[in-house]
Parts: structure tokens; C-alpha cells; sequence
């Protein structure tokens, strides 16, 4: 195509250009997306959970369950703080990693949590526990959290909408995990950690995959 | 427009590409023009859009330049190769010529009925011939064509 096109180009798209509503800053757009969960997350949490299970199960290692937890938390808050703002373009790509310290202490502690038990109950501690639960749970959770999410994400046409979608996904998938916590008082098996991994692939992997779908990128 | 393109440049070797990446980025930059927040720098929203159609830009070309390959024979006009030959051209002004001898019944009648592809009923009203006449004239013109031809293949 050649510059007189371009020209001509630039013309028909200034005729057709109607004034549009900026968007809110990726922050404020956020941080009202994660105040809105968190409201329904607490209402759900203290009208359906089991809190007084989640203290049972860490009883003598409150400090663990506290790290493991808040791991999760920051993971999901950054990662989606992050997806809102690769969503626009020209934001700093160091919100790609700015999930990853809290992703790996995640994974580590549950690693650990998970070494201990097996240590402590021998060969039960292969045993699946309640492996399909927690996986329907991630799944189901994942999907009601996912879907506005995606949807508020979709506003911007991010045009470049693979790490949108990803972190996107990743978030979902720890703020699920974390809230998972609220209605999950057992002990973790090593199964149940690999399915608790593989659910919150699935969930990462689903939210990538349908990102022409979902996003609408530009 | 410099700035688009010198951002284009930047990301593609191709010449012949970085209009359609300019071109490409006008759309998008059309389409997203919401997620400029005023007051921030212009540049780095403009360089992200560039960048990221220049990548589409390459990853396209480079799926198209895997599967395709340049075939000079794949642009000529016609199935059979005859009719491809650079001398066509010469073929047409000999037959013009021809036209051009012909008496002027027969040059009207196949001018009306074969080049314009009138029907015979058109023909006559066009040309005030009958339809009868402007048969025989056709049938003598193209007989005289072919000798023309005839005499110049001998030639």
C-alpha cells in the first residue's frame, strides 16, 4: 500500500472518528474490580464457609497458614492489578513479573506444607483426599470470578492480549485458590496438591486460550 | 506519521511492509483511541500499537513466505501458453490491419456482431443491413481474415 492511501486513510478515519470517553486509569479501574470481589468474597466467606475449619487444619502452624494465604492473595491482587494495566498500551511491562515473587513463595510453601505432612503421615500422605472437590471448586470459582473479570478487561481491546489474559488467568486462579481456603478445612495430600496445580493450569491455560474470544483484541 | 513510521522501520526490514504497518496501526490506534488517558505521554502509547502490529506484520509475511514461493509463470493472463507470448501483441495489429482492409459492409458487420457481440436483430437495426446480408458479410470477412493469416504464416 503506498502514502497517498495512508493519507487518504487518515481522512476517512478522522470523518468516522465520534468522541469517545477516555478510560479510567488501569489503577482506579483495578482496585474497584478487586473491591467489588472482596465484598462478595466476605459475604460468601462468613455466610458459606468454614473458617473455624481453616484454623483447625493450620492449628500449630498459624505462621505458615498466614504466609501460604497471603502468598496467594498478593499473587491474585498483582496479577490482576497487572492484567489491567499490559491492557493498555505503552504501561510498563514490568507488571508481567510483578506476580512472580508471591507465585513462588506460594508454591514453596505449599511444597513445604505438603513435604511435612507426607513426613509426618508416611504413605498416606499419597493418598487423594478431596481431590475433585477442590478441583471442581478452582474450576467453578475460577469461571464466576473470571468471567466480569474478563469482561472489564475486554473494555480496553488490549492489543496484545496473550499476557493480558494470562496474568488475567493467574489471578483468577490464586484468588480462587485463596478463597478455596474459607471452604477446604482438610489437610493437603500430595495428590491433592498436584490436582490443586493442575486446576490452577486449567484455569490459566483456559483464560489464554480464549483470549480472541473473551478480550477482543484490537 | 514520521514518528509512526520511523517506529515501523525500526521493527521491519521491509520496505514494501512498513506502510501496511503504519497503515495497520492507524486502524488499531482508531480502535483504542479510548485507552489514551490525556495528560500522559503520546509516545509510548503510539510506539506499544506500532510495535505490536509490526510483530503481526512479520509473523505473517514470515507464515506467508514459508508456504508460497514466487512462480513468474503464475502471472500470466492466459491457460494457454500461445496465448502468453510476447509477440500477441503484434498478432492483434495484424488482425487490426486486416480490419482495416476489409470492404466497409463486412469491416461493419464483424464489428458489430463479433467484436461488440451485438445480436444479428441489433446488428441490422445498428448498421441498416439485413440480418441475412450481415450473415454472409461476417462468414466473408472472417474467410478473408484466414487467408490473410494463412498467406502471412507462409510468409
Amino acid at each position: 500500500m503506498s502514502r497517498p492511501l495512508t493519507d487518504e486513510l487518515i481522512a476517512a478515519l478522522a470523518d468516522d472518528a465520534s468522541p469517545v470517553k477516555p478510560l479510567a486509569p488501569p489503577l482506579q479501574r483495578g482496585l474497584a474490580a478487586l473491591g467489588v470481589l472482596a465484598t462478595v468474597a466476605v459475604l460468601s466467606i462468613f455466610s458459606l464457609g468454614d473458617v473455624s475449619g481453616l484454623g483447625t487444619r493450620y492449628l500449630g502452624r498459624e505462621a505458615l497458614m498466614l504466609a501460604e494465604m497471603g502468598a496467594m492473595l498478593a499473587t491474585g491482587v498483582l496479577a490482576v492489578l497487572g492484567a489491567f494495566f499490559v491492557s493498555i498500551p505503552g504501561r510498563s511491562r514490568l507488571w508481567l513479573l510483578a506476580p512472580l515473587p508471591s507465585f513462588a513463595v506460594w508454591v514453596g510453601l505449599s511444597g513445604f506444607g505438603c513435604y511435612r505432612d507426607f513426613v509426618a503421615a508416611g504413605a498416606g500422605g499419597w493418598a487423594a483426599g478431596h481431590s475433585l472437590d477442590c478441583f471442581t471448586f478452582l474450576l467453578g470459582t475460577g469461571a464466576l470470578v473470571g468471567i466480569p473479570l474478563f469482561w472489564l478487561l475486554s473494555r480496553a481491546r488490549p492489543v496484545d492480549s496473550l499476557p493480558v489474559a494470562t496474568l488475567g488467568g493467574l489471578g483468577v486462579a490464586a484468588i480462587s485458590a485463596f478463597l478455596l481456603q474459607f471452604f477446604h478445612p482438610f489437610a493437603l495430600t500430595a495428590i491433592d496438591l498436584a490436582v490443586h496445580a493442575m486446576a490452577i493450569a486449567v484455569v490459566v491455560a483456559i483464560a489464554s486460550l480464549s483470549r480472541r474470544r473473551t478480550l477482543t483484541p484490537a | 506519521m514520521p514518528f509512526a513510521r520511523a517506529a515501523a522501520r525500526r521493527r521491519c526490514q521491509s520496505d514494501a511492509l512498513i506502510e501496511d504497518i503504519v497503515q495497520d496501526a492507524l486502524l488499531t490506534i482508531h480502535r483504542v483511541r479510548h485507552t489514551y488517558q490525556p495528560g500522559r505521554p503520546v509516545k509510548p502509547w503510539l510506539v506499544t500499537i506500532v510495535a505490536r502490529r509490526a510483530i503481526d506484520a512479520n509473523r505473517r509475511w514470515g507464515r506467508l513466505a514459508r508456504r508460497e514461493i514466487c512462480d513468474p509463470t503464475a502471472y500470466e493472463t492466459f491457460a494457454d501458453p500461445a496465448a502468453n507470448k510476447e509477440d500477441a501483441g503484434e498478432a492483434t495489429q495484424a488482425v487490426a490491419q486486416m480490419l482495416t482492409n476489409l470492404p466497409p459492409k463486412q469491416k461493419e458487420a464483424i464489428e458489430l456482431v463479433k467484436l461488440r457481440e451485438m445480436t444479428l436483430a441489433e446488428a441490422s437495426a445498428a448498421s441498416g443491413q439485413s440480418v441475412g446480408a450481415l450473415k454472409v458479410n461476417v462468414h466473408r470477412a472472417i474467410q478473408r481474415i484466414r487467408r490473410g493469416l494463412g498467406r502471412e504464416d507462409d510468409a
